[in-house]
This record gives structure tokens, C-alpha cells and sequence, in this order.
């Protein structure tokens, strides 16, 4: 078990191998379908600045917020999976979610030194482990706007890195 | 003896609170079997969180899962049991109140239909703007008035595959395309394992409420051999939960077959539900 700590190093993700069990704790960003379009299209034309928060060695977990907890989505549903080779250009160290990535997508966190996690969708459990949650960018985007929020031992296992995936 | 119309909405409220947060006694047996049985540490790591989870939100009343689901209905009537416009509406009522209670994810869209289409209508702040799908209704033995509350997930919504299957006059064809059809499914599911909810009729519509009515009468411990097969054969697919391999990607298959045609073709629908699902809870309003 390996426990990281946002913002993740260079170090602690180049030693990360396919199926290690880690946990994550401290802020960690969260969107989804909606909202990483949008994002992407900011750091594009270079106004990340205005995000709210520093997003070089974040995680980005593929969840909305909402009252009803936070859980993962599937990352490989368009709008998410597109974006996580921009994401990790931009400085993404850990994307968190479900579901198996395709190859473009596994070679491109390997060029950027990131990887992907995937973390169980035990909401109940997740909901104890969350202490503060806030509203970054895109408020009128409701459950699916880009969210900060504080985790403490977030489980999860690796499941593509240098490119490799547990899926295979 | 009927009930009034405000027993009507605190009962489906609570039900509703239950339906999203709870699993059956029978699961939960499924699940620890299958804990026994599972030989690979990520596999059995994974059901150990998903039974710990299901105990956590039990526990607190609180969602199995942050998607929390869109209320399908299933309404059993006995032989004497009248449901009215009110009865409806109580019903109606009790889901509102239910969503709010258990919170449901705000999830619903708002505006005309090319809004509601391309979500430029926004989101509903209130967890009660999740409308629930049209209510399907069926005839009982018993003289009440049974009501089946089924919370539906994306997920699967977007791995189930309802299409025509040339059977050749051979059962085993159709089984061999439901596995085909399911092992897809769970593959790309990522919330393993599943439950598969099957249902067999004449038309997209009736296999549809054959695989709804799958998950209202499925029991994990009373399985018939068509189910057992399936179960099987996916499981040997090697997909496991979340897709991280091992001997458990389906717990239980619930089938249902309805009439069918004279016809070489059988329209079958396969929901390959994720683990939290069948979120189902049952109450009688009469």
C-alpha cells in the first residue's frame, strides 16, 4: 500500500506500477462529462490561473458532487476519457475513475508521466472520508461543476501506468 | 382495508429511501459467498468494499452509490385492490418526497425538449426534479396493492442492448447471444459485478418490462439452469469486479420469458446491472 499525498510528485508516479494499491489523501479536483471540456478549453487559451487552484500534481477524480456523495463515473465515456491526455500535459499527475482506457489514451499518460486509478464506487464509504468539498469554476454546471474537495484516504488501485493497464 | 393518501406517500417515501440504500438479505448472502469463493486479492478486496459499503449505507440511510438512480415502478394489483387517479398521485407524491429524503442525486434536466436533449436547460438543484419513468402495471394473485420501487444507474443503462435474435429454433442460440451480448457489457461496465437482468418478448417494449420484472421476481438464491448458464459463462470471461479480473463478474442472472410469437425472431433486452443493483425495495399500499 502506498500513500500519496496531493500534489503528487514526478517521483511518486514514475514509481507507481499497474495494480499497486494506493490511497490518496489531501484537496483533489472533481468533474466529468461536463465540465473537463470546459476546463481544457481554459488552459488552452491559457487562463488555468483562473480555476481556482493549482492543477500541476493534482488528481482529477471523474465524479460529480452532489448530496447524494461523490462515486466514480466511467472515464471512458468521451468528453472524460479526451481529456485526459490535455489534463496531464497540463500537469495532471493522477486521473481517478472506472472502466478500461483505450491505448491512445494509456500511452498518452505515459508520455506525460501520469496515470490512471481506479477507486471502488463505495459512496457510503467515500462520504467519510471527504471533509470539505467547494465549488471551483462553472457554478451553474450544479453536481457537475469543477469541484475542490478534501479527501482522507481515498482508496484505489493503479490501473494504467507507463503504459501498461491492469485491463489487459 | 385501504390506506389514506398520506399513509400512501410516507410509505413509497420510505421505500424509496430503502430502495436506494439498502440490499437484500439474499444479495448480501451472494456477495459473501462469492467473497469465499473469489481467489484473487483485488477481486475479493473489492467485493469486501462493495458489502462494506452496502452495510455503511444501510446503516446511515444513505446512498449505495452517488448515482443514486431514476425511479422505475412496478405496481402489482390483486383482485379487489382499486388504484385512482389519487392513488397515482400519492405515489407520485411519495417518490418527491423519498428523493429528497434519501438525497437523491439532482440530477434532472430542465427546459423543452431540445434543452432537455442537449442538457443546455440546466440542472434541477432539487433531487425531487428526477421524474420517474412511466409505471408499469401487472395483475397479482394476492388481493393487495404491491408496489416495486427500482433505482435506475446510468451505467448500465449504457451497456444494455435490446435487439432482435434470429433463434433458429434453438434455445441455445439466443443464450449464446445473450452471453455474447453480456460479457460485452460487463466488460465496458466498470462497476462489476453485475447482475444481468434479462427479459425475452415480441417487442422492444415487452422484453424491456420482461427484464424489469426480472429484477422484481430474480432471487439470488433460487436459480434456474438457463440462469445458472449464463451466470457461468460470463464468469468465465475473466473480467471480474471493476474489470480487475477474477472468478466474479456476474453474482446472479434473473430471466424472465414472456409469450413470444409464431417467428423465427425474439426480441431480447440484457441490462448488465452494476453491483449495486438491482436497488429494489417492495411495500403494499393496501
Amino acid at each position: 500500500m502506498k500513500d500519496l499525498t496531493t500534489p503528487i510528485s514526478e517521483e511518486d508516479i514514475a514509481s507507481l506500477q499497474v495494480g499497486d494499491t494506493v490511497t490518496i489523501s489531501g484537496y483533489i479536483l472533481c468533474g466529468r462529462d461536463a465540465v473537463l471540456p470546459k476546463v481544457i478549453k481554459m488552459i488552452e487559451e491559457g487562463r488555468a490561473g483562473e480555476l481556482g487552484a493549482d492543477i500541476k500534481g493534482q488528481v482529477i477524480f471523474h465524479t460529480a458532487v452532489s448530496p447524494a456523495g461523490v462515486g466514480p463515473t466511467s472515464s471512458n465515456k468521451l468528453e472524460i476519457e479526451s481529456s485526459i491526455a490535455p489534463l496531464s500535459a497540463a500537469g495532471i499527475k493522477l486521473h481517478l475513475g472506472k472502466g478500461a482506457l483505450h491505448e491512445e489514451t494509456i500511452a498518452a499518460l505515459d508520455t506525460y508521466n501520469s496515470v490512471y486509478a481506479v477507486i471502488p464506487p463505495v459512496t457510503a464509504l467515500l462520504g467519510k472520508k471527504t471533509t470539505e468539498q467547494k465549488v471551483l469554476a462553472f457554478p451553474e454546471l450544479g453536481m457537475e461543476a469543477l469541484h475542490l474537495i478534501k479527501v482522507d484516504k481515498y482508496p484505489a488501485i493503479i490501473g494504467a501506468a507507463h503504459g501498461r493497464s491492469i485491463y489487459e | 382495508m385501504s390506506k389514506s393518501y398520506d399513509e400512501i406517500v410516507s410509505l413509497v417515501c420510505d421505500t424509496l429511501v430503502d430502495a436506494g440504500s439498502t440490499f437484500r438479505e439474499d444479495k448480501k448472502e451472494a456477495y459473501k459467498k462469492a467473497i469465499e469463493k473469489e481467489t484473487n486479492d483485488k477481486a475479493r478486496w473489492v467485493l469486501e468494499q462493495i458489502l462494506e459499503n452496502a452495510e455503511a449505507a444501510e446503516e446511515n440511510k444513505s446512498p449505495l452509490c452517488d448515482d443514486s438512480g431514476i425511479p422505475h415502478l412496478l405496481l402489482e394489483v390483486g383482485e379487489d385492490t382499486p388504484v385512482t387517479g389519487k392513488t397515482l398521485d400519492a405515489i407520485r407524491e411519495g417518490i418527491v418526497r423519498g428523493l429528497r429524503k434519501l438525497p437523491g442525486r439532482p440530477m434532472g434536466i430542465m427546459g423543452g425538449d431540445s434543452e432537455r436533449i442537449d442538457q443546455s436547460g440546466g440542472l434541477d438543484p432539487d433531487s425531487a426534479g428526477v421524474a420517474p419513468a412511466p409505471i408499469l402495471l401487472r395483475r397479482c394473485e394476492e388481493n393487495v396493492l404491491r408496489l416495486h420501487i427500482l433505482m435506475f444507474g446510468g451505467g448500465p443503462a449504457i451497456r444494455a442492448k435490446t435487439y432482435r435474435v434470429f433463434h433458429k429454433h434453438n434455445t441455445q442460440v439466443v443464450l449464446d447471444e445473450i452471453v455474447s451480448w453480456a460479457t460485452q457489457g460487463v466488460k465496458e461496465l466498470g462497476c462489476s459485478p453485475c447482475t444481468l437482468a434479462v427479459g425475452i418478448g415480441r417487442s422492444h417494449f415487452e422484453a424491456t418490462a420482461m427484464m424489469l420484472q426480472a429484477q422484481a421476481d430474480g432471487r439470488y438464491d433460487v436459480q434456474s439452469e438457463m440462469e445458472e448458464e449464463i451466470t457461468r459463462r460470463v464468469n468465465e470471461a475473466d473480467i471480474g469486479p471493476l474489470g480487475l479480473h477474477g472468478n466474479t463478474s456476474v453474482i446472479a442472472t434473473f430471466l424472465k420469458v414472456g409469450p413470444q410469437r409464431a417467428s423465427g425472431v425474439r426480441i431480447v433486452c440484457v441490462r448488465p446491472t452494476c453491483c449495486f443493483e438491482p436497488r429494489i425495495a417492495t411495500v403494499e399500499l393496501s
